[in-house]
Formats: structure tokens, sequence, C-alpha cells
């Protein structure tokens, strides 16, 4: 199983934000509902958290063709919260080394997040793995 | 960050295994999805958001991880509950029976006002049902505690008893602030709300 998260928060252009992304945030937050993919389950609010860029290597949700990492895809664009009850809706898993993987509540698709145990205050959300509605 | 929330109750799920406390309460399992990743991790707990009368509360709820297997669970997992749900499973007199014992585990470790509720599950299942609803119903009365009969699979129940929990917390805990307080109002420790009155959409899931 591969251990969470491997990089730091990314840097320059090293990573420039997708364009389908940019106009979902604004002023710094999301504009709009984070809802799962699969079930429309409401995971945050608008307005409830920042966006940030972070490289976060998550294990995929769906199959993927051949020729992809089989383990998971590293992602960048996230949104974060600071405080796990601001979560309308959300599961966590049980901890793999310091992580813990955020998964959807209702259908328990993911992992759509993640969080280190170490650090109280930061829940990362991939703007990849979940709808904007 | 301002509070977004009214109240945040800690819940716990308690029975044998098997009674379907992580397969059947802790999701809606007909719509779950099967991924081995997820499942060979396993789930620690969730939050989920509901609203009582106005008020948004946050429910994190915790399931037992497996303790249960010990026929114990310990001080610590108990630490700060608010309400606990009490499940065996109508197609299983064993686990029925057990929850005594759940009992009397949950009143050497758990907080003395702890919210309790006992749920039949798997209601779905008559063809194999071993423990009547009225059986049921006596041991909750014995006790003096609500009782549901309750099958996550066909959503009956599940969502009505968790908001069931929470409105006994709630009122208890009004009731508290009250009696506290001099002026006989509530409201000197709850959160105050700062969010915007949400979509109306209903709470789409049994919970969890």
């Amino acid at each position: 199983m591969s251990e969470g998260v491997s990089g730091e928060e990314t840097k320059g252009a090293a990573s420039p934000i997708k364009p389908n992304h940019a106009e979902l945030v604004k002023d710094g937050k999301n504009s709009l509902t984070l809802q799962c993919e699969r079930c429309g389950c409401v995971v945050l609010r608008p307005g409830s958290a920042k966006f940030v860029q972070k490289e976060l290597f998550l294990p995929h949700m769906k199959k993927k063709a051949e020729g992809t990492d089989p383990n998971g895809e590293t992602l960048s664009d996230c949104w974060l919260v600071d405080d796990m009850y601001t979560f309308d809706n959300v599961g966590f898993t049980k901890n793999v080394g310091t992580s813990k993987y955020l998964i959807c509540a209702d259908c328990e698709i993911g992992p759509i997040g993640w969080h280190d145990v170490n650090i109280k205050n930061e829940f990362y959300v991939a703007l990849d793995r979940v709808k904007h509605v | 960050m301002a509070k977004t929330y009214d109240y945040l109750f800690k819940l716990l799920l308690i029975g044998d295994s098997g009674v379907g406390k992580t397969c059947v309460l802790f999701r809606f399992s007909e719509d779950a999805f099967n991924s081995t990743f997820i499942s060979t991790i396993g789930i620690d707990f969730k939050i989920r958001t509901i609203e009582l009368d106005g008020k948004k509360i946050k429910l994190q709820i915790w399931d037992t991880a497996g303790q249960e297997r010990f026929r114990t669970i310990t001080t610590a997992y108990y630490r700060g509950a608010m309400g606990i749900m009490l499940v065996y499973d109508i197609t299983n007199q064993k686990s029925f029976e057990n929850i005594r014992n759940w009992i009397r585990n949950i009143e050497e470790h758990a907080s003395q006002d702890v919210e309790k509720m006992v749920l039949g599950n798997k209601c779905d299942m008559n063809d194999r049902r071993q423990v009547s609803e009225d059986k049921g119903k006596q041991l909750a009365i014995e006790y003096g505690i609500k009782f549901m009969e309750t099958s996550a699979k066909n959503s009956i129940n599940v969502e009505n008893a968790f908001f069931t929990l929470a409105r006994d917390i709630k009122a208890k805990m009004d009731r508290k602030l009250e009696s506290s307080s001099p002026s006989g109002k509530s409201g000197g420790q709850k959160l105050v709300k700062e969010e915007k009155p949400s979509d109306k959409r209903r709470w789409r899931c049994v919970i969890l």
C-alpha cells in the first residue's frame, strides 16, 4: 500500500492550477458546493475551504486504463479545511502510517482526500475527486 | 474560524460482531461502493450534519472497530460519548442476549448520563427472525431506553433512529443549560450559528 502524501506544497510554476479549476475559486475559497462525484452527498458548503496546491498521492477511486500507475496518482489542486467539523458529511479511514484517507460518508467512494494525524488542523480534498455544483 | 454548527455530538455504535453495525448502520449499504482499497483499511468514523428544530447538529459517529470481539470495550472508546446505539441482529438470539452485557459494560465505563437506544437490526429478514419485536420492546422498557427495529437494507428507521437519539441528547443538553443558567435562558455554552441556511435538500441517505 502506498503511503499517503509524497511532497510538500508545490511552488511557482511547477504545477500551475488547472484551467477548469481556476473558475471554482473565489477569493481563495470554494465558490460552489463540493459533492460526492458518485452519489451527490454534500461534502463541503461554498466558502468553507481554502484553495491550496499541495502534492497528494492518492490511490485511484476507479479502475484506470493500462499504462498508468496502478497504485494511484499525484494530484496537486486541493481544498484545505482547518477543522474536521467544517465538513457536512465525510468519512475517515483508519490510519495508514500517519495518514487517514477521506471518503464519501454515504457511498464510501474514495479516497477523495487526505489528512495527516500529526497535523491536527489540515484536511485536504482533491479537486479532481469531487464534483462542484 | 467561527463554528458553522450549533451542537456537536459524539455517538458510538455498540453490539456483537456481525449485527450490521459497520455494513448496515454505518452506511447506506445498498448504495455503498465496494472499493477494495477503502474496505481493506477500514473506516474509523464519519461526520454527518443534520438539522433539528432549525439547529445544525454535527454527529461524529464511531464504530467499535472490532474491539467488540474481545467482549469488552475500553474506557478510552467511551470517552466523550454522548449517545450510544446498542445494536443487535433480530436473526441472532445471542446478539440480543448480549445487549444486557453491553449495557453493563456501558454502565461501568461510559459517562453516567450517556443517552442510549436499542436497535433490532435486519428487520427485513423476517423469515429468519429469532427475536420478536415485543422482546426488544420489553428489554428497552426494563432499562428505560428507546427501541426501534431497523433495516438499513430497506432504509427502514435508520435515519429516524439517529434523529431520535440526537433529539434526546439535545433535549438533555438544553435542560442542563437551562438549569445551570440563573436567568433560565439557555445559550451559555451553545455555539453560535454562523452559516446561512443551507439548501433544504433532505439528508439524502440513511445515516452513513
